[in-house]
């Protein structure tokens, strides 16, 4: 059979299908596309270098004029043929379809084919919301359908502790419980529903989350893993949901905070977000390699939280499933790539004032610093004039070290520092003449390298390759001069002149000591000038082979077509002035916490498509842009050129993809799944919503309440669907284990940082700080035991130690293991969902954990400090508190005799720790009902 | 629900298993409830009773290690001429730009079966009378996470149990004190993938694999409170779970069940683990033949612990050694990157299977080794050189546990690209290792959601060729 069949006009589109009685047609999202996705859309999907026929079955043009021809399309044919050759997908690359599946394409094709975008691409549907609570009309409509009735309403004491338990992740105090007990009426439900939507502790909470989805920590990772300070950023995350900052004021200050005209100081921590990537601080890590690696996080990670994307697939081939071209995803890096941070370092930082005496200080500081900055770059650039800057793309060292182009113009030579290094910079400088060359060697990151910031540049050899010609030709120096030069042979030293570094002198060379904090400039003379013509190309080595790392470690190189002549300062004071007033600048920086923000880089990088996703491999230049396809909903799309305008365009309210993907995100922290369960691909290969209305109108309701967090959860709080219990009937269970139909809610354990947060309240210890920089709680001996760089973990005295676990200090390396042991997810890469687990270690973790030792024992005492008539008022006393019922008779019984077995054994103080310790180990106190 | 679990307790099963019946597995006890009916899954022999699994995380190139392709050195170099790219489909690789790479690695063919294999794995070369090959093996998933849940999981989607879990439902397990199914990892990092690829979906909670910590200690908070005697630790955990089974009556909810188990299994675990992972009982000879070196967290000092665990009845381990995936840049080429690791696992590996024989272990232990998928014949040429993946073609070896000695099965075409005789996919590879643990892998089913459920999904074939 010929592939003629695939063409087919396109006259049938949007033509009336024909209906088969009785039977609704299959749909193309619901029904056929998720098996075209499933078989098909590798070899014939978005990617143009893995399509193979040149077929693409993804899109309407592609695969519609294939299918309209019914039951007699190639495309049944392939997927039913016999004949191993003809059939498809082909047999060694699966099984193929089942029968089930190719009927269903048959009926599709025989309705008519019709076509639709992609769900989560397409506008939001605006449902009607007839309702008296929408939520409820939805989700009951679809309960309805299955014949299933929603569960009762969860008893007071059950739906309160759950309210804060999901909203401020810790149980009601014993007064917070005790006024809804009295008075469980709706309008004293919502009456606490707004005032813990507003409460710092619900800020602290959902900050968890979203420092998940940010991958925060507070080091940077790999295998040194040194502490950084960005806690500014988690404390912004917290003021800014506890204040209910609108959702696209949130996005759009962490996404380009410092873009935005007349950034505040909050708003350029916000950006922090994506400094949360890691910086690789070990020896010989490169720098470029690492910052293009974190490029990438930012882009994958913004994917995944905005546009439920996996856009990450698209770094090193164009998305198999998805429509994100390659050169789509260099768009989106190239919004990304333009930043001033590194891969090895933490720089930009800002300082972050906490009072208005701080914050003058700072702004003072701050703008002496600019001052000092700016006059220490005029002074540099006068003391060069007559030069031109010279700063090749080319720039490498022998031996590992890895010459970082500056804006300015010079190099700062970071990563491997070897004993011996020659740098060699080489590119057509373009025409005209070059007689003498300027090597600035600078003290900001130099001049050397060695112990004591000395250098010894042994020989600079200058060469030309002429464009067309073969070899390279040396050009003769003949002169050299420098401002300074060391002589330190009265100490039994010795003298390096820069006299030393012409090509063949027999002399030592040129050497600063011990004149470190000084720029220097050394300029050497061509035997004559020489015409360079387009095209051809200079070459400058640098050996530097007296060892010990006499290398140089910052430097700029100039060229001049015309010997400016010896006769003048090649360093004027001026500019030794200068760089002396910047230093003291800097070292008068007020003592204030640095955080680590995002800045755009003064000189604008290029961003080229890598090759493969290889960074080492660039190709055609890629311009700033989103993807095509998540783009329809502009009517006339103008161009989105830099993090500003990104973020714009995810706040769009035309965009309502980024809308369903956050409401998704917040209903899935309170019913425990989202409406759509793969809650980070709303791709293709995603799951599908259970309740496509719902999700709209939620998503509805985010875009017209002015992107108001507070407004939404507001919403899906009040509702019935989140009212009902979590009460499980067997057969409710077996039909519907993962509750996609909501007819009921779920009892979940509670996370690693809820249960010891919830310790801490049941002990009376709580320490409310808001704020500040993270706190050691203790842990287990063997933590550390054989990590490369052994953590000093020296525990937090005094109420310190019982900061809520939000302050807890994250190490990349080595987690808090309480937390880890219950699914907090490592801070490597974004995570929008925790997967919850369960394993004996769990248990092994509440019962013998030295922290929830340390806070057993605490409650315990105050158990044993409880006013109580008997042992068993007390035990009565102490499960109220823990968790705000009192025990029935047969929980008493047991508990007082476990009380009675430790006293006898231990005494008083020991038998109220064992009945704590019991209490924090139960399922009810580790589960939200 | 027809019976409570909780009615009957793990302690009362093994006692049931000394009078005669067999350690019941967790689907006996579901089958009480109606849930699942295991013994019809059951083979009349079990040629194994366990299995370690050294999973090499990022799949290791079967082109440098165990098949030599003299075509493809000859053609190193060039793009895959017309005559094998014919018929041929390629997934990530640009056919018509790529070119063929050969192996820079010497092979040497050895033992009395004359297996070849290169000189990265001079201990496993040593040891290849014991092993059998199987060199057709095929994947479906090009990417690594996917990959490794398929190999596990037998979908390349969450939310199927794992193998791991499948064998506990069968087959319950021997060990009472520790988990039946542990999971060891060392290397740079985890697995990609995480927990589900150990996971139970929606199988019961406690057939899960159990992972041990990958640095410090493996088990943490193993020491009960100061000053809390062995008295007063057991009553702790009784009372926990006395209470627990309230809640679990009152609220109907089967979390509060599972939970009595895991705090049951905890406390065992508290007094079985310390001397499981103290290895200082071990001799140096032990300790040499794994190459345990320090004793410092790595692939040896997991596998000494995955002999320990099997020793102790744990019917699953699976170790993970990470950081294989070698496509050619910095740090992760097929040159010392590819030498370190194999250097890692060579002597632990023929360490541990040559541990088990002299034990008496071996035969009745079935050992897995490999990736999850292969790397192409096509090299990747970033800054250095590497292969990219590849699903059509790889190698695995397999040995005790009633597999055929010193056999090779399956075999390739001459540039190993795919294979020509002899292929076996992951769910072939699943049908066949249930089958030695003594399990039909189309009637080991779970209902849920209205559907029986089974590893191997509606494929697998159980390869005879390789079973003793």
């Amino acid at each position: 059979m010929s592939l003629q069949l695939l063409l087919i006009g396109t006259s049938l589109l949007g033509a009336q299908a024909p209906q088969v009685p009785g039977e609704a047609p299959p749909g193309w999202s619901e029904d056929v596309r998720p098996i075209l996705a499933e078989h098909c859309f590798e070899c014939h999907g978005p990617d143009p270098e893995t399509r193979a026929a040149r077929l693409r079955l993804d899109t309407e043009d592609g695969l519609v004029r294939s299918a309209r021809d019914g039951a007699e399309s190639e495309l049944l044919y392939r997927v039913t043929s016999t004949d191993d050759f003809d059939r498809m997908p082909p047999p060694e690359h699966s099984a193929g379809l089942t029968a089930g599946e190719v009927e269903v394409l048959r009926r599709w094709m025989t309705a008519g084919a019709l076509w639709e975008p992609h769900w989560a691409y397409a506008p939001l549907s605006e449902p009607a919301a007839d309702a008296a609570h929408p939520i409820d009309g939805f989700v009951q409509a679809r309960l309805e359908e299955e014949g299933l009735s929603a569960a009762p309403l969860a008893a007071p004491r059950d739906l309160i502790r759950r309210l804060h338990l999901d909203l401020t992740g810790m149980p009601p105090s014993p007064e917070d419980l005790a006024s809804f007990l009295e008075d469980p009426s709706e309008v004293a439900y919502a009456a606490r529903v707004d005032e813990l939507l507003a409460s710092t502790a619900f800020g602290e909470h959902w900050a968890r989350h979203w420092l998940d989805v940010a991958r925060y920590a507070d080091s940077h990772g790999f295998t040194i893993d040194g502490g950084r300070t960005i806690w500014p950023w988690r404390d912004w995350v917290v003021h800014a949901i506890a204040t209910d900052l609108p959702f696209d004021q949130f996005t759009m200050d962490q996404l380009a905070g410092d873009l935005t005209p007349g950034a505040t100081r909050a708003q350029r921590i916000a950006t922090g977000f994506h400094r949360n990537t890691q910086v690789n601080q070990e020896g010989g890590a490169k720098d470029e390699e690492n910052r293009v690696h974190a490029v990438i996080d930012r882009v994958a990670t913004t994917g995944a939280v905005w546009l439920g994307a996996t856009v990450g697939c698209a770094q090193c081939h164009t998305h198999k499933f998805d429509p994100i071209t390659q050169a789509e995803f260099f768009g989106l890096y190239a919004l990304f790539n333009t930043t001033a941070d590194s891969g090895v370092s933490s720089g930009p930082t800002m300082l972050v004032p906490r009072t208005a005496e701080e914050a003058s200080k700072a702004l003072a500081w701050e703008a002496g610093w600019t001052d000092a900055d700016a006059a220490w770059r005029a002074a540099w650039d006068a003391a060069g004039a007559g030069w031109r800057v010279w700063q090749p793309r080319r720039a490498t060292g022998s031996n590992g070290p890895e010459l970082r182009a500056e804006p300015d113009g010079s190099y700062r030579v970071v990563g491997q520092s070897p004993i011996y290094s020659t740098y060699v910079l080489e590119d057509a400088p373009g025409a005209g003449p070059l007689a003498a060359l300027r090597l600035e060697v600078l003290p900001d990151g130099g001049p050397g390298r060695s112990g004591n910031r000395n250098f010894v540049l042994q020989e600079i050899r200058v060469e030309r390759l002429a464009a067309g010609a073969e070899d390279w030709s040396p050009l003769p120096l003949t002169a050299a001069r420098a401002d300074f030069e060391q002589d330190t042979s009265a100490d039994g030293g010795h003298h390096y002149p820069v006299a030393g570094a012409l090509p063949g002198s027999g002399l030592r060379g040129w050497a600063i000591k011990p004149e470190f904090d000084a720029p220097h400039a050394a300029e050497f003379l061509l035997a004559e000038p020489v015409e360079f013509a387009e095209g051809d190309r200079l070459r400058v080595l640098l050996q530097q082979e007296h060892g010990a790392r006499h290398t140089l470690g910052r430097f700029r190189m100039l060229l001049a077509g015309e010997d400016p002549g010896a006769d003048r300062d090649l360093v004027p004071a001026a500019w030794k002035e200068a760089w002396t007033a910047r230093r003291a600048q800097a070292r008068r920086r007020p003592g204030l916490p640095m955080t680590m923000v995002m800045e755009e880089r003064e000189v604008p990088r290029e961003t080229r498509r890598f090759h493969r996703g290889s960074f080492l491999d660039p190709r055609e230049p890629v311009a700033p842009g989103v993807p095509a396809a998540l783009d329809r909903f502009r009517a006339e799309p103008g161009p989105v050129t830099d993090r500003l305008d990104l973020a714009r365009w995810l706040m769009d309210p035309g965009n309502a993809l980024v809308q369903r993907v956050t409401v998704n995100r917040w209903w899935q922290q309170l019913m425990g799944a989202g409406l759509v369960a793969t809650e980070n691909d709303f791709g293709l290969r995603g799951a599908r919503p259970s309740h496509p209305e719902l999700l709209d109108w939620l998503a509805a309701e985010l875009r017209d309440s002015g992107y108001s967090r507070r407004h939404v959860l507001r919403q899906i709080l009040l509702s019935r669907t989140y009212r009902q219990t979590a009460l499980t009937d067997a057969a409710l269970l077996e039909r519907d284990p993962d509750n996609a139909l909501l007819a009921r809610q779920t009892r979940r354990r509670l996370s690693g940082e809820q249960l010891r947060d919830s310790m801490l309240l049941a002990a009376g210890v709580l320490d409310p700080k808001v704020g500040g920089p993270p706190v050691q709680p203790p842990q287990p001996e063997g933590v550390y035991a054989f990590t490369q760089n052994r953590k000093n973990w020296k525990p937090s005295e005094g109420s310190a130690r019982h900061r809520r676990s939000l302050y807890t200090r994250i190490w990349r390396s080595a987690a808090f293991p309480f937390f880890t042991t219950f699914d907090t997810p490592a801070a490597n890469v974004t995570c929008t969902r925790r997967v919850p687990s369960r394993s004996p270690l769990q248990a092994l973790a509440l019962a013998n954990d030295p922290l929830v030792v340390e806070l057993a024992a605490a409650f315990g005492a105050r158990i044993g400090a409880l006013e109580a008539a008997s042992d068993d008022a007390r035990i009565d006393a102490a499960f109220q508190l823990a968790l705000g019922r009192p025990p029935a008779d047969a929980e008493r019984e047991r508990l007082a005799s476990h009380v009675r077995s430790v006293r006898e054994a231990r005494g008083e103080e020991a038998a109220w720790f064992a009945l704590a310790r019991v209490l924090f180990n139960l399922g009810e106190f580790t589960h939200r009902p | 629900m027809s019976e409570p679990l909780h009615h009957l307790s793990r302690r009362s099963i093994l006692r049931a298993g000394a009078s005669g019946i067999g350690a019941l597995a967790l689907g006996d006890l579901l089958a009480r409830d109606g849930l699942a009916d295991v013994q019809r899954a059951r083979l009349p022999v079990a040629k194994a009773k366990r299995v370690i699994w050294l999973f090499m995380a990022g799949a290791p190139s079967q082109l440098e290690l165990f098949e030599p392709k003299e075509t493809l050195q000859r053609l190193d170099g060039q793009p895959l001429p017309p005559s094998l790219s014919a018929g041929k489909r390629f997934a990530f690789i640009d056919g018509e730009r790529a070119k063929l790479l050969g192996t820079k690695r010497t092979f040497t063919r050895h033992g009395e079966c004359g297996a070849p294999v290169s000189e990265l794995l001079p201990n496993i070369a040593g040891i290849v009378d014991k092993l059998c090959f199987l060199r057709g093996m095929q994947a479906k998933e090009i990417n690594h996470g996917p990959a490794k849940l398929f190999m596990n999981t037998g979908s390349g989607q969450f939310g199927r149990p794992s193998m791991g879990a499948w064998s506990l439902y069968g087959l319950g397990s021997e060990a009472e004190d520790l988990p039946g199914f542990v999971v060891l990892r060392s290397g740079g990092r985890g697995p990609r993938g995480g927990a589900p690829l150990w996971g139970n979906a929606f199988l019961p909670t406690n057939v899960a694999g159990t992972p041990f910590r990958a640095q410090g200690d493996p088990v943490l908070d193993l020491a009960s409170p100061e000053g809390v005697g062995a008295d007063e630790q057991s009553d702790f955990f009784a009372a926990v779970g006395d209470l627990d089974r309230i809640a679990a009556d009152r609220t109907g909810d089967p979390a509060f069940r599972d939970r009595v188990k895991t705090y049951e299994l905890a406390h065992r675990m508290q007094t079985s683990t310390p001397d499981l992972i103290d290895l200082s009982g071990e001799t140096q000879e032990t300790r040499e033949l794994y190459g345990l070196g320090d004793g410092r967290p790595s692939f040896a000092r997991n596998c000494l612990l995955a002999r320990r665990l099997v020793e102790r009845g744990t019917r699953f381990v699976q170790l993970y050694h990470t950081d294989w995936d070698h496509h050619g840049d910095p740090g992760n080429h097929l040159g010392e990157p590819l030498e370190r690791r194999c250097k890692e696992v060579d002597r632990a590996t023929a360490g541990l299977i040559l541990d088990l024989e002299r034990r008496g272990l071996l035969e009745d232990t079935l050992v897995v080794w490999g990736g999850e998928f292969g790397r192409t014949p096509l090299g990747e040429v970033r800054d250095f050189v590497g292969r990219d993946h590849h699903v059509s073609a790889f190698t695995l070896f397999m040995a005790g546990g009633g597999i055929k000695p010193g056999h090779s099965y399956g075999e390739t075409d001459e540039i190993g690209f795919a294979p020509v005789q002899g292929a076996m996919d992951v769910h072939d590879l699943h049908a066949t290792i249930l089958h030695q643990l003594g399990l039909d892998h189309e009637k080991l089913t779970f209902r849920f959601q209205g559907r029986d459920y089974r590893l191997t999904d509606v494929h697998g074939r159980v390869i005879r060729d390789v079973l003793r």
